[in-house]
C-alpha cells in the first residue's frame, strides 16, 4: 500500500470537473485509490463519491493505492493532486 | 420470449430535471461534458430556474454552491445535474438549495431554484448537463433529445 497527503488548495475544491479528470486518471491503474476527506472516503474511480466526499480548500486528504502498480498510481495522482488542486 | 421478459427490458427512465428543450451533450461547449469525461448523458438548456428531481431517489452530492446535484436514483443510477457551466465560480451567487444531501426525494420533488437571468447576466452559458455518472455500469444509456421538455419529461433511457 502507498500513501500521501495533501492539503487542498483550490479554492473550489473537487467540483465536476477535476472528478471526472480524477476519476478519468484513477481509472488507467489497476490498483484500488481512494480519497479519504477525514470524514469520507470515496473510490477515486468513482465520480459520484468523489465529489460527495466535500474536498473543499483546505480539507486535508489521505490518498492510498493498493494493488500492482500502486506505486505509479500513487505518483501519478499525487502529481495530479499537485498540478489540479 | 414471453411477457415477463419484455417488461424486464424496459430500462430506467430519466425525467427531465426542468423546463427547456434537451439537447446532445455533444453541444455542450465544456470538454467535462462533451467528451464524457463525468459520463454519458444529455443537456437541457433551461427556460425556467427551478430543478426538480429527474427520478425518486436519495440527494448524494449537494454542492455547497447550488450549481449542481448529484442524487442515486432508487434502481442504483448515479445523476449528476449541472446547472450551467463554469458556475461553480459563481460560490452560490443566483442558486438556492432546497433540498439537502441524503434527503429522499420523488421524482419532481424541487431541488434548487437557480435565477437563470442573474447567471446569465454574470455571462455564463446556463446549458444544464444530466449525467449518469457511473454510465459504465450500463450496457446503454439512451437521450432522447430535440425537442422541448417539461420538467418529468423522459429525456434518458439507461438499460443495464
Amino acid at each position: 500500500m502507498q500513501e500521501f497527503k495533501y492539503t487542498i488548495k483550490d479554492e473550489l475544491g473537487i467540483h465536476a470537473r477535476p472528478a471526472g479528470l480524477l476519476v478519468k486518471l484513477a481509472s488507467t491503474y489497476k490498483s484500488s485509490i481512494t480519497v479519504d476527506t477525514g470524514t469520507k472516503t470515496a473510490d477515486a474511480k468513482k465520480i459520484m463519491a468523489l465529489m460527495g466526499a466535500g474536498a473543499k480548500q483546505g480539507t486535508k486528504i489521505t490518498c492510498k493505492a493498493e494493488g500492482p502498480d500502486e506505486a505509479e498510481a500513487i505518483a501519478a495522482v499525487q502529481k495530479f493532486f499537485e498540478e489540479n488542486l | 420470449m414471453g411477457l415477463f421478459d419484455a417488461f424486464k427490458k424496459k430500462g430506467i427512465e430519466i425525467g427531465s430535471p426542468v423546463k427547456g428543450k434537451c439537447v446532445s451533450i455533444k453541444e455542450v461547449s465544456d470538454p467535462t461534458f462533451s467528451e464524457e469525461i463525468l459520463g454519458k448523458g444529455v443537456a437541457v438548456i433551461p427556460s425556467d430556474g427551478k430543478i426538480y428531481a429527474p427520478a425518486d431517489g436519495v440527494v448524494t452530492t449537494m454542492f455547497p454552491t447550488g450549481h449542481a446535484v448529484g442524487m442515486t436514483t432508487a434502481d442504483g443510477a448515479e445523476i449528476l445535474v449541472h446547472v450551467g457551466l463554469d458556475t461553480v465560480a459563481l460560490k452560490g451567487e443566483g442558486f438556492h438549495i432546497i433540498c439537502e444531501e441524503e434527503q429522499k426525494v420523488k421524482k419532481g420533488d424541487l431541488l434548487i431554484e437557480a435565477d437563470l437571468e442573474k447567471i446569465k447576466e454574470a455571462g455564463y452559458d446556463l446549458i444544464t448537463p444530466v449525467i449518469v455518472c457511473n454510465s459504465g455500469d450500463y450496457a446503454e444509456v439512451n437521450g432522447t433529445v430535440g425537442q422541448d421538455v417539461e420538467p418529468g419529461d423522459k429525456i434518458l433511457e439507461i438499460k443495464k
